[in-house]
C-alpha cells in the first residue's frame, strides 16, 4: 500500500482548503466562533472520569468548571462538534472504500511500534493542546483567522516543533534511503 | 446582523443539531482530504507531502477574506465574533508540544477523529493518548498555573501589533501563503526531484 | 508556468484580488458601523428603552454584584464642579481607545454614560455601541435631573438647588459654592437616607453571545 497510488484518490488540498476554509467562515457567521476539537475530546474524558470519581472531579479546579457539582460537560457544543465530525469522516470514508480496519505506518517499523508512538503523541497532543488552549482546528485555524497573535505564533510553534524533530525521528515515517 | 443566538433561534437541542452539522461537513472535508492517514500528514514534515500546509493556508485566508469583507459590508459584527485571547508563552510551549506530538504520533486532535471514524487502529491509539494527555493536564494543571496564565496580552490581533490597518494584514497574510505554497514546493521538488 | 498550474494560480489571483480590494474598501470606521447597528439600535434610543432613572443608577452603585462603569463625558469644568464618585471622565475622542476594555468585561458589567442633560451622553452611547457595543445605558435627564433628587441645597449657590429641565441646553444649570468634583454628597448619596423613587428598571445583564468558543 503506497502512499502516492492512495493519494490520487483525495482531493485536491487547495480545493479542500476553500472548503475548509468556506465552512470556517460559515461557522464565525452563523456560531460567532470558529470550529474546535480538542475541547470535545477533553469533555468526553472529563464526563467519565465524572462517571468514576466525581467527588475527584469536584475538588480539581480546571476541571470542576467543566463537570463540577451537576454540571454537564457533555452539554456543550465542542462535544456535538466531535461527534459530527466523526460522523462526516465516517461518511466520506464509507462513501469512498476507506473504512478498513488498519494501521497507517511508516514502512520501515511494525504495527506495534507505531501503536506505542501514536499513543504517545496523542498524549503530547493532547496535554500541548490544552497548555495552548487549543489545537490546531480551534487555535491555529480558528485563531488565525482573525488575526489573534497568540494563534500565529501557537501555528509556527507547532510547525517549528514538528520540523524540528523530524530528522531525528524519520525511521517513523521515511521509506529506507 | 451575523452572528445569531442559535439557542434563541432552534433551541438548545436544535443548537446542538447545527453543531453536529457543521462537525459533519469538518469531517468529511478533512478525511476528503486525506487527513485520516497519518502517513501522508506526517510526510509534511519531510516535504514529501504538503497538503498540511496547503489546506491550513488556504483555509485560513480563504476563511479570513470572507470575514473580514462581510464586517466591511456590514452583514458581521466583529464585535460579537470570539476571538481568542492571547496568552503568548504557554501558546508558543503548547505548540511545540503539539508539533513534536504530531511528527511522533502522526496527527492532531481534529484528524484523529477522522482516522478513528475510518477504523484505523493507529488513530485509535492517538485517541487514547490524547484522553491520557488532556487527563494529565487536568491533574496537574494547578501546579503550572502561574505559567498557564502568563503572556497574558488580551485579545491581541496581527492589525494591533504590526499598527497596520486590518485589510493590509489580511493581504500581507495572503501574500505569505502564496510565498510559503511556492517556496515549499520548490523545496520538495528540490529533495525529491519533479516526480509526484 | 504550464497549463497544469492553471487552476492554482488563478485562485492565487484571487486571493489576491479579493484581498488587495478589501485592503482599499477598509473595514467600517465608527461611523459607518453605527449605520450598520442603526436599524437595531436606534429604536433603543426612540422608544428610551437604554435611558435609565438616577435612581436606578443610585440601585445600580450600591449592587454589589454589578461591575458598573460610569462614564462622564463632559467639559473638564463641568467635571471638576461635580462628579458621581465612581464617574470616569472621558472625552468623545477618547471613547475608542476603551475598546479592548470593554471587549474584556465580565457578564455582570453595566456600562453608563452620564452628560449634563442627555445630549452628549447619547452621542458618547451610540459611539462606545460603534466601537464595542457594551451592554450600555444612558442616565436620564442628566446630572440636571440627578441634582434635583439627590442635591443637598446648602452645597450650592441657589439655595433652592432645583434646575429647570424645560430646555435642556447642555449646560450644568447647578452651581456650587465650591468645585469639590465627587466630595459632594450628591456624589454619593446614601441609597437610605434619600426619598425613594418609583422607576422602571431597564438595565438587563445581556449573555454575550461570544463569551467562550474554541477549544476551551
Amino acid at each position: 500500500m503506497s502512499a502516492p497510488a492512495e493519494k490520487a484518490k483525495y482531493w485536491n488540498p487547495y480545493l479542500g482548503g476553500v472548503l475548509l476554509g468556506l465552512l470556517l467562515f460559515l461557522s464565525f457567521f452563523v456560531t460567532s466562533h470558529g470550529l474546535g476539537a480538542s475541547g470535545g475530546v477533553h469533555r468526553i474524558a472529563v464526563a467519565i472520569e465524572d462517571l468514576v470519581i466525581p467527588e475527584h472531579v469536584d475538588k480539581t479546579p480546571y476541571i470542576a468548571r467543566m463537570a463540577g457539582g451537576d454540571r454537564d460537560p457533555l452539554a456543550h457544543w465542542l462535544v456535538w462538534e466531535v461527534a459530527g465530525i466523526m460522523l462526516g469522516g465516517f461518511v466520506s470514508g464509507l462513501l469512498r472504500g476507506r473504512v478498513k480496519l488498519q494501521t497507517y505506518r511508516g514502512p520501515q517499523i511494525t504495527p506495534r511500534t507505531r501503536w506505542a508512538y501514536a499513543f504517545i503523541g496523542g498524549a503530547l497532543m493532547g496535554y500541548g493542546a490544552r497548555l495552548a488552549r487549543g489545537c490546531t482546528s480551534g487555535q491555529a485555524l480558528s485563531g488565525g483567522a482573525v488575526m489573534s497573535v497568540g494563534s500565529w505564533a501557537f501555528m509556527f510553534a507547532v510547525f517549528a516543533g514538528g520540523y524540528g524533530l523530524a530528522w531525528f525521528v524519520r525511521r517513523l515515517w521515511q521509506p529506507e534511503s | 446582523m451575523a452572528p445569531f443566538d442559535l439557542v434563541a433561534l432552534f433551541g438548545t437541542t436544535g443548537s446542538y443539531l447545527v453543531y453536529v452539522a457543521i462537525g459533519f461537513a469538518f469531517g468529511f472535508i478533512l478525511e476528503s482530504s486525506g487527513f485520516g492517514d497519518s502517513r501522508l500528514l506526517a510526510a509534511q514534515f519531510y516535504f514529501r507531502e504538503l497538503r498540511v500546509l496547503k489546506v491550513m493556508f488556504t483555509a485560513i485566508t480563504v476563511a479570513m477574506i470572507l470575514i473580514f469583507w462581510s464586517i466591511a459590508l456590514g452583514w458581521l459584527d466583529y464585535d460579537e465574533i470570539w476571538v481568542k485571547p492571547t496568552y503568548l508563552w504557554p501558546g508558543i510551549a503548547g505548540g511545540l508540544i503539539m508539533g513534536v506530538g504530531f511528527i511522533l504520533g502522526g496527527y492532531c486532535p481534529g484528524t484523529s477523529l477522522v482516522s478513528v471514524a475510518t477504523l484505523k487502529l493507529d488513530g485509535a491509539f492517538f485517541l487514547l493518548g490524547i484522553i491520557a494527555g488532556v487527563t494529565l493536564f487536568g491533574e496537574t494543571a494547578g501546579l503550572i498555573s502561574t505559567f498557564w496564565n502568563s503572556g497574558y496580552l488580551g485579545i491581541f490581533t496581527l492589525p494591533e501589533l504590526l499598527h497596520l490597518e486590518t485589510g493590509v494584514v489580511v493581504l500581507l497574510v495572503v501574500c505569505l501563503a502564496l510565498v510559503m505554497f511556492a517556496g515549499f514546493e520548490w523545496i520538495r521538488q528540490k529533495i525529491y526531484g519533479k516526480a509526484q | 508556468m504550464n497549463a497544469a498550474y492553471l487552476p492554482e494560480t488563478l485562485g492565487a489571483a484571487v486571493l489576491l484580488l479579493a484581498s488587495a480590494a478589501l485592503a482599499l474598501y477598509g473595514q467600517p470606521d465608527l461611523d459607518r458601523k453605527w449605520e450598520f447597528l442603526a436599524p437595531e439600535l436606534e429604536p433603543r434610543l426612540s422608544e428610551r428603552s437604554v435611558y435609565i432613572d438616577p435612581a436606578e443608577l443610585l440601585h445600580l452603585m450600591n449592587d454589589d454584584y454589578i461591575h458598573l462603569l460610569i462614564y462622564d463625558v463632559r467639559a473638564e469644568s463641568d467635571w471638576n464642579e461635580f462628579h458621581l464618585v465612581d464617574a470616569e471622565h472621558l472625552a468623545m475622542e477618547d471613547l475608542v481607545r476603551e475598546r479592548e476594555r470593554l471587549r474584556s468585561l465580565p457578564e455582570n458589567a453595566v456600562v453608563v454614560v452620564v452628560s449634563n442633560d442627555e445630549i452628549l451622553a447619547t452621542r458618547a452611547w451610540k459611539r462606545l455601541m460603534a466601537v464595542a457595543k457594551p451592554n450600555a445605558y444612558i442616565l436620564e435627564g442628566g446630572l440636571n435631573l440627578w441634582l434635583n433628587i439627590y442635591g443637598v441645597p446648602e452645597e450650592e449657590t441657589d439655595s433652592h438647588g432645583r434646575a429647570s429641565m424645560g430646555k435642556p441646553d447642555g449646560t450644568l444649570r447647578h452651581s456650587f459654592k465650591l468645585a469639590l468634583g465627587e466630595r459632594h454628597a450628591a456624589a454619593q448619596p446614601d441609597e437610605h437616607l434619600v426619598p425613594q423613587r418609583e422607576y422602571t428598571a431597564r438595565v438587563r445583564l445581556l449573555k454575550k453571545l461570544a463569551k467562550a468558543g474554541g477549544c476551551d
